[in-house]
């Protein structure tokens, strides 16, 4: 096992501080940073011997033999669950890294539904409530080409339903609600078994289109309301967490285990086949070229390692650490050449940013020459990222295409979802614009369908009454 | 891209169709729909097809019955429990100029929004070309005026009703015109009867007057020596003097008829001074008789030919020293006028500066250009059209400046003109402005004053003084505006924001300007709804004939039938995305059925012997 780097930065917020020192003995489960601001605790992933602390990361030396036992988190009052999620350092493993601790701070019971905007919520009524509060389950894996988290449903079913329980307990919702796509059909038979006897459990089956995972997609999913960009999904009396989340916050009440491991999937251009490799409870900060070596190393010539999905990952390189929130390492086939040709990108909330467009478009050897984003792109903040209005519904693309062609593109590469895709399909190709996506590598790297023309329906049967 | 439900209200009666794949069973609504604003574009290049496309308020809450694609025109076989149609709003008749809907773009003259016409390539079938102007409209300008029969009776009957306050002389000019004949060289400038002799040698004198004019010939050129060959003509100019210590726009004015002086140059280089096109040719050729700025025929000219420094011509100093150095010779003539015995008046023209208090107060603001070189005007010289006394645009900062109607028609502006000679608006333009004495006649308004703002070259300078433009008018309490611009191009990102700075202070403004095909607008804004477009030349273009597309009687009569349209609160229709001259004749046709009056339309350059440019490079 190489060096292990700790990111002091894993999570929404401030980087925390080293408390840690070099040449300090850790175990699992040793405190090794504390938040300065929003944030959540580190601990070492590893027993070793803190090698150097450097800015932005503790790199400690692992030791040759790793026993599974960790230092139990401690807190005042070993029943205060809230205090338990807190300590143990959780954060939304989906990706966000919100830490978890501070999103539970929440009493769902007492939050009133918040005004709704009536130009997205056409069909509801102006004094619209919901009687219930809800923790929303995160199950979508909507990701194309990740495997880990319906792989978690199947396996630790039972852990993730008590984390939902205590997730409930602490904020005081009254119901539960499991968003996960129906194509999954193993993990949601599964799900249903778990559920059969849960009063205040359902399930909501989503379809197989991008994005479906984006929180307010979530809360439109299963609730039917749609959020404006700077709304929270407590505006819907909400509290959505991933599924991993779930169960970490169940290690954390049951085992006093802090966050220290991560489930992921590593998949692409790997020596034995471009199936899925799911790897359980990797410690953090190991990196990714080990893990790529695990699931049977880089096979040949390769264009990019992406950490995280296709949509909203970004390159990395192999001796990268993995961090609470990564989920995916994919490993893709060479970029096509473009020759110089010029290109346009279509910027969207639900893809990559015009800084990881633009280097997807200069991997491709393309000359950028024209940028638009998409009409439902919303900058809450300059420079923030940028968040979709309506995710997964498309607001039109043709005036796009149409600038696209004024500046004298010959391809264009686009970010959008799938409803998007489809959209910049029905006339891009017909004015002559050559159309590619922004994951087209990585579908054809996994063998998963290119996003262009939508063939499937937004619209899913449920089960009945949930169950 | 998805309209919101404020747009779908405005386009009610548009067609609907699908702006991205929607599925059997849901409810149509605002954001399932594509703007309309586009359709046009994609029509004409066959992304699109509307027949039997059902409109916005038809289909908005019915029910889609299959799932359809990006782009599908909802019909009534996929549309369940569409709304039966209302009846569109009252047919008014008008339309207006196209103008580009996009913000006023941060770029100088090529802006790059909308406006230009976007060539596309379709692959599927190979080989087809579609051509589809960008924005709301594209490429074209039509021209137009309108006026609703409706309207204008509304508009009388209000009149009639508030006929109570009288009308008000706020003060008059006189104008003594003195008649020319003949115009002869001779030992001393001086008028004998209908004669004017010009000081043999004076050429000396202007050469002399400023530094930068290396050449100059005076030429007398009477009808008869009309196919001349000239260089570009710079300027045409009234001579005229005030008596006394009349000022400008009041008192009395001593005008010869039959004579007016003109102004050609080149420097040194053999370069016409004059940018976007130049006159230089046959006279006869090339200019378009009895245009306000332009020489009549049968007039004399007196026509100085400068040759300025080489390379100044594009240089603020070089037209400034032309304009200069040939007043020498205009203010001589003046001297003469001023001693002129009363007894060779011929004829004696009272004009008022009339308020009519109760009526609509409108005000005209004109853009002049203020970018430099020969791009400036000199503004209230101390005599009609001099250079004594008046201050550069440029040196003013382009701000606008207020001015009586009787002070434009009494010379208050010495252009040193524009871009295009046939869209420039010369010295004699403003002396004639068609727009200036059809508002001071109309008994139906009430017209406030005129205000003249400069174009300058950079963005944000034209910001600057658009601001100013929107505060100057705000705060005259005006019921209507007309902004006015010569040229066309750098400073229609000017004229456009002129229009809504006064347009977003709720007053209605009727944009003036030559358009058409080659002067299309390359900016826009949503005030920019009533446009009337100047352009008289067959293919509308800028020709390069002296006056051709500049602001004539018939355009102002347009313009000033639309303001009434506007304030009365009609609609006027939108223009055609392309430019199409019909717009106009039909504008025309309406006006004279409303008003009963038969509107005098101008000829254009095919009314003149054919030049070897205008065969070569335009027709």
């Amino acid at each position: 096992m190489g060096n292990v780097q700790i990111l002091l930065r894993q999570h929404v917020g401030a980087p925390c501080q080293a408390i840690v020192k070099a040449g300090d003995e850790v175990k699992k489960g040793t405190k090794i940073a504390v938040p300065a601001g929003l944030g959540a605790n580190i601990f070492s992933s590893v027993y070793g011997v803190v090698e150097e602390v450097l800015e932005d990361r503790i790199v400690i030396r692992p030791d040759e033999e790793q026993k599974d036992e960790f230092v139990p988190i401690e807190v005042a009052d070993e029943n205060d669950k809230l205090a338990l999620v807190k300590e143990a350092g959780i954060v939304g493993m989906g990706g966000a890294g919100f830490p978890t601790g501070v999103k539970l701070g929440i009493n769902l019971a007492e939050t009133e539904m918040a005004e709704l905007d009536p130009e997205i919520n056409p069909e509801l009524p102006a004094d619209f409530k919901l009687e219930h509060s809800y923790i929303l389950i995160n199950a979508a894996e909507c990701e194309p080409g990740l495997e880990h988290n319906i792989r978690q449903i199947e396996e630790q079913c039972d852990k993730v339903i008590r984390g939902v329980k205590y997730c409930m307990e602490i904020t005081h919702a009254d119901k539960a609600v499991f968003a996960i796509k129906k194509k999954n059909e193993k993990a949601v038979e599964i799900l249903r078994k778990a559920v059969a006897d849960e009063a205040d459990i359902t399930i909501h089956l989503l379809p197989d289109i991008y994005p479906m995972g984006e929180e307010r997609a979530v809360v439109r999913e299963c609730l039917g309301v749609n959020l404006t960009t700077m709304q929270l999904p407590s505006a819907a009396r909400s509290v959505v967490v991933n599924l991993e989340t779930a169960a970490k916050i169940a290690e954390a009440v049951d085992e006093k285990k802090p966050c220290i491991t991560k489930n992921l999937t590593v998949r692409g251009k790997i020596n034995g086949g471009n199936a899925a490799h799911v790897f359980m409870d990797v410690p953090v900060g190991v990196s990714v070229g080990e893990l790529i070596e695990r699931a049977g190393g880089i096979d040949g010539v390769y264009g990019e390692i992406i950490m995280g999905g296709a949509f909203t990952g970004k390159s990395t390189e192999l001796d990268a650490p993995i961090t609470k929130t990564t989920g995916g390492i994919l490993v893709t086939i060479e970029f096509p050449d473009l020759h110089g040709a010029n290109v346009g990108l279509l910027v969207c909330a639900c893809g990559g940013s015009e800084e990881r467009m633009r280097e997807i478009a200069q991997k491709m050897n393309g000359k950028v020459v024209s940028v638009c984003r998409c009409k439902q792109a919303i900058e809450n903040k300059p420079g923030a990222p940028l968040k979709c209005l309506r995710p997964g519904n498309c607001p039109g693309q043709v005036k796009n295409n149409m600038q696209f062609k004024k500046d004298k593109c010959e391809y264009i590469i686009i970010g959008n979802c799938s409803d998007c895709s489809n959209t910049v399909m029905a006339s891009g190709p017909k004015m002559g614009l050559k159309v590619f996506h922004q994951t087209d590598h990585v579908m054809r790297t996994v063998g998963h369908a290119l996003y262009r023309t939508l063939r499937v329906s937004k619209q899913v049967d449920q089960l009945p009454d949930g169950k | 891209m998805s309209i919101t439900a404020e747009t779908a209200k405005a386009h009610a009666h548009d067609p609907a169709v699908l702006c991205c794949r929607a599925e059997g069973g849901i409810t149509i609504e605002p954001a399932n729909l594509e703007d309309p604003a586009i359709f046009d574009d994609l029509v004409d290049s066959g992304l699109l097809n509307l027949d039997g496309c059902l409109t916005i308020e038809e289909v908005l809450g019915a029910k889609l019955t299959k799932t359809c694609d990006s782009l599908c025109p909802l019909t009534a076989d996929v549309v369940e429990g569409a709304k039966a149609p209302s009846a569109p709003a009252a047919p008014e008749a008008a339309e207006e100029v196209p103008a580009p809907v996009v913000p006023a773009a941060p770029a100088p003259a090529a802006a790059p929004v909308a406006g230009g016409v976007l060539k596309i390539h379709i692959g599927e079938g190979k080989d087809i070309d579609l051509e589809i102007p960008v924005g709301a409209l594209g490429g074209g300008s039509a021209a137009a005026v309108p006026v609703a029969a409706e309207a204008v009776a509304v508009e009388a009957g209000a009149a009639a009703d508030s006929k109570a306050e009288e009308e008000k002389v706020v003060r008059t000019l006189t104008r003594k015109h003195f008649n020319i004949t003949e115009v002869k060289r001779g030992p001393e400038t001086k008028i004998e009867g209908t004669t004017l002799y010009i000081r043999e040698g004076i050429e000396a004198e202007v050469i002399a007057n400023q530094e930068l004019v290396k050449d100059f010939h005076l030429e007398i050129i009477t009808p008869d020596l009309y196919h001349t060959y000239s260089e570009t003509i710079m300027d045409v100019q009234p001579i005229a003097t005030k008596e006394g210590d009349d000022d400008i726009g009041c008192g009395v004015t001593r005008v010869l008829d039959g004579v007016v002086m003109m102004l050609t140059g080149v420097d040194e280089g053999g370069v016409q001074i004059g940018e976007f096109g130049s006159s230089e040719g046959y006279l006869d050729e090339n200019i378009m008789w009895g245009r306000p700025g332009c020489p009549d025929k049968g007039e004399i000219f007196i026509k100085g030919n400068i040759v300025v420094q080489e390379k100044t011509n594009m240089e603020r100093r070089g037209p400034m020293a032309a304009h200069t150095a040939f007043d020498i010779i205009t203010q001589e003539i003046r001297e003469v006028m001023k001693k002129l015995d009363d007894s060779l008046v011929v004829d004696t023209q009272e004009l008022k500066q009339v308020r009519r208090p109760g009526k609509k107060k409108v005000v005209i603001v004109k853009e002049i250009m203020g970018q430099g070189a020969m791009h400036d005007n000199f503004i209230l010289p101390v005599e009609p059209v001099g250079v004594l006394g008046a201050r550069a645009n440029v040196d003013l900062g382009n701000v606008p400046v207020c001015v009586s109607p009787l002070e434009v028609l009494d010379g208050c502006i010495h252009a040193l003109t524009c871009i295009g000679p046939a869209s420039k608006e010369m010295s004699r333009h403003y002396w004639r402005e068609p727009l200036v004495l059809e508002a001071l006649h109309d008994e139906e308004i009430d017209l406030c004053g005129v205000v003249f703002v400069g174009s300058p070259q950079i963005n944000a300078e034209k910001f600057y003084v658009s601001k100013r433009v929107g505060h100057t008018v705000e705060m005259m309490d005006a019921d209507g505006a007309f902004v006015t611009t010569e040229g066309f191009g750098n400073n229609h990102i000017d004229f456009a924001s002129h229009i809504e700075q006064i347009g977003m202070r709720g007053i209605p403004v009727v944009g003036m300007s030559y358009c058409a095909v080659q002067g299309a607008l390359v900016v826009g804004n949503k005030y920019m709804q009533y446009m009337v477009d100047n352009n008289k030349s067959e293919s509308g273009i800028e020709n390069e004939v002296l006056g051709c597309n500049t602001l004539c009687p018939e355009d102002a009569v347009r313009a000033i039938a639309m303001l009434k349209t506007a304030m009365a609160g009609e609609d006027v229709k939108a223009a055609e995305r392309k430019w199409n001259p019909n717009v106009k004749s039909s504008n025309v046709e309406l006006i004279e059925d409303v008003y009963g009056k038969k509107i005098a339309l101008e000829e254009n350059e095919q009314s003149l012997p054919m030049s070897q440019k205008r065969k070569e490079k335009y027709d």
